[in-house]
């Protein structure tokens, strides 16, 4: 079974329905990294008039999840809603694959270290 | 302390109550003095194509979430400013222009039934758009306290008294007539158009939206739910209608629904109806003038309206948008709305307006649909395209159907066009030449998104005095 990265850049607002929401459909397990960081906008507020010239950090929060790849199309979908308002700055969504996953303390790996 | 959240009850409490108004009472009472019980048609298709409209809306509320202003932000972002201007222009405030004197009018009607005055109604009707302008410029809101109240003593009384009605359990004595008028159901269909103005105002549901608990489940489930309870308690009435007020007295009254309280109750239903009737008048008179004059407010802060509607009192009311809007009211008020067939004119004439909205809106639909087919919904009308065709379809049968009668129908439209005529002259003229932009160029999501911020306004506002300053220095000085 192939194991796919899903990286999610978004707002620090968000957490909280995405928590539940990701629980709900039976992702077990998450890290969140607190970050600095900007879009195509470049840091501008969605009200400015135009895109800022030098790149502004604005606080994100990124939550990385390791899943089974056919998982991926259920959580994306999940996570599009969830994250949603139609202003600039919801988010992005990363997908990547991952070529392996050890547990440590059992020396489980592949799908097997995810369940 | 985090906020306490609306749940499914009181979205569907405050849907109903923003619906039900003392006209539908008008309405209902003269559609089914035209065919009885085949008006249950007209309510039911009337039902059915406004909660068609509710879907639209609720996948447009998933598309763009938590607006203030509904329907005039999806318009901008689907159809761009000149379309924005008519609808909402047309839309909302004519439309709402001849339905707050329509509310005077059923205040007038019912206090000279109840009290047997000599004074005309049309000057009740005034005097209390007069003392309703004086309370608004003072910026006293003093009814929205009650309003809840009174549209649940609205409702609760109309389903009690239909109910009561229906089941034969009336003091009164019961009428025997055949229920219905004609076995045509054309004519049911026909007359849906009537039915339209009981279910009006749904939209209103979405400003509400970012205070509501799960607004994605609750948001389109109570639109639904409000217009399903509404459909039935109109249902009830229309049967105790049957049982106890004969069809031909029913359409020469003036004041139907009064004599249907006497028919049931004797002065006890005489009294409950009439008071119902006076103070959902009043508060939807009083709430209608509030809201209009704010959004003509929004509308100048946006640059849609002149600046003049921007002026405020030092009580901070809008008192150039009351003042010009409350002298409309009393014009119309003043020039004669008070028989029941002026009245459903005025409401006839005020529903195209309000149809047409409804069909920009579907409009707006598809035309989203099609330029982000991707963006994540949490609310999408299945079918494809077919459920909002089905629904605009169905608005252009109804104007095209307006009245049963050709030369109201005829006369209807005819007003109708004329003011849509001077609305696009209107719009075309400010879109051009003061908004500086392409007549049907829509903005982008974003865009509009970001207007909701108070500060989208202020940065441009500054931005355009800078301007204004370095221009006036750079000029030389003679």
């Amino acid at each position: 079974m192939s194991i796919s990265r899903v990286e999610i850049v978004t707002s620090m607002s968000k957490m909280d329905d995405l928590r539940i929401e990701l629980s709900k459909i039976g992702v077990t397990g998450m890290t969140v990294l607190q970050a600095l960081g900007c879009g195509v906008q470049k840091g501008a507020m969605e009200y400015a008039m135009e895109k800022n010239k030098i790149m502004e950090m604005l606080p994100k929060q990124m939550i990385i999840l390791i899943v089974p790849t056919e998982k991926v199309a259920e959580i994306e979908d999940v996570v599009k809603k969830c994250l949603y308002t139609g202003h600039i700055g919801d988010g992005k969504i990363f997908v990547s694959e991952v070529t392996d996953v050890i547990r440590v303390r059992t020396g489980e790996d592949g799908a097997d270290a995810l369940t | 302390m985090e906020e306490k959240k609306l749940g499914l009850f009181s979205v569907v409490s405050t849907g109903v109550g923003l619906i039900v108004a003392t006209t539908c009472l008008m309405s209902l009472c003269q559609g089914s003095a035209a065919i009885g019980g085949m008006f249950i048609v007209s309510i039911i298709l009337a039902c059915a194509l406004n909660m068609i409209t509710a879907a639209s809306l609720a996948e447009l509320n998933a598309l763009m979430p938590n607006l203030t202003g509904g329907l005039a932000q999806y318009t901008l972002a689907g159809l761009g400013p000149f379309v924005t201007l008519v609808s909402m222009v047309g839309g909302y405030i004519v439309c709402n222009a001849l339905m707050a004197p329509s509310e005077g009018a059923m205040f007038g009607l019912a206090i000279v039934e109840l009290t047997g005055t000599t004074i005309p109604s049309s000057v009740i009707s005034v005097a209390l758009t007069v003392i309703l302008i004086i309370i608004n410029l003072r910026g006293v809101d003093m009814f929205a306290k009650i309003q809840d109240v009174v549209a649940f003593l609205l409702i609760g009384s109309l389903l009690l008294l239909g109910i009561i009605g229906a089941v034969g359990a009336g003091t009164g004595v019961q009428v025997s007539q055949p229920l219905n008028l004609t076995n045509d159901l054309m004519d049911g269909v026909n007359m849906a158009a009537a039915a339209f103005w009981l279910f009006i105002g749904i939209e209103f549901i979405i400003p509400i939206s970012k205070y509501v608990d799960n607004p994605r489940r609750n948001i389109p489930l109570g639109m639904f739910l409000s217009l399903g309870i509404i459909c039935i308690i109109q249902i009830f009435m229309l049967l105790g209608l049957h049982n106890y007020t004969s069809w031909s007295e029913l359409a020469a009254s003036d004041t139907p629904h009064i004599l249907y309280g006497i028919s049931l109750l004797g002065d006890v239903g005489k009294a409950w109806i009439g008071i119902v009737t006076v103070l959902a008048a009043i508060s939807t008179q009083n709430s209608v003038i509030n809201s209009i004059t704010k959004i003509c407010y929004g509308m100048a802060k946006m640059n849609m309206l002149p600046s003049i509607f921007q002026k405020t009192n030092k009580h901070g009311s809008p008192y150039i948008g009351i003042l010009i809007y409350g002298a409309v009211i009393v014009i119309i008020e003043a020039t004669g709305l008070a028989s029941a067939s002026s009245l459903s004119f005025m409401i006839l004439v005020a529903s195209v307006f309000w149809m047409v909205s409804y069909i920009i809106s579907h409009i707006n639909l598809l035309v989203l649909r099609k330029r982000m087919p991707k963006a994540p919904r949490t609310f999408k009308v299945p079918l494809g395209p077919v459920i909002p065709i089905i629904g605009i379809v169905g608005m252009l049968y109804m104007i095209v159907n307006i009245s049963t009668d050709p030369a109201q129908r005829a006369l209807i439209l005819a007003i109708d066009a004329v003011i849509f005529v001077i609305l696009a002259v209107y719009a075309a003229f400010w879109t051009k030449f003061k908004l500086k932009m392409p007549l049907f160029k829509p903005l982008s999501i974003e865009k509009v998104m970001a207007m909701e911020n108070p500060m989208y306004f202020e940065v441009r506002k500054r931005a355009a005095l800078r301007k204004k300053k370095e221009k006036q220095i750079s000029m030389p000085t003679t």
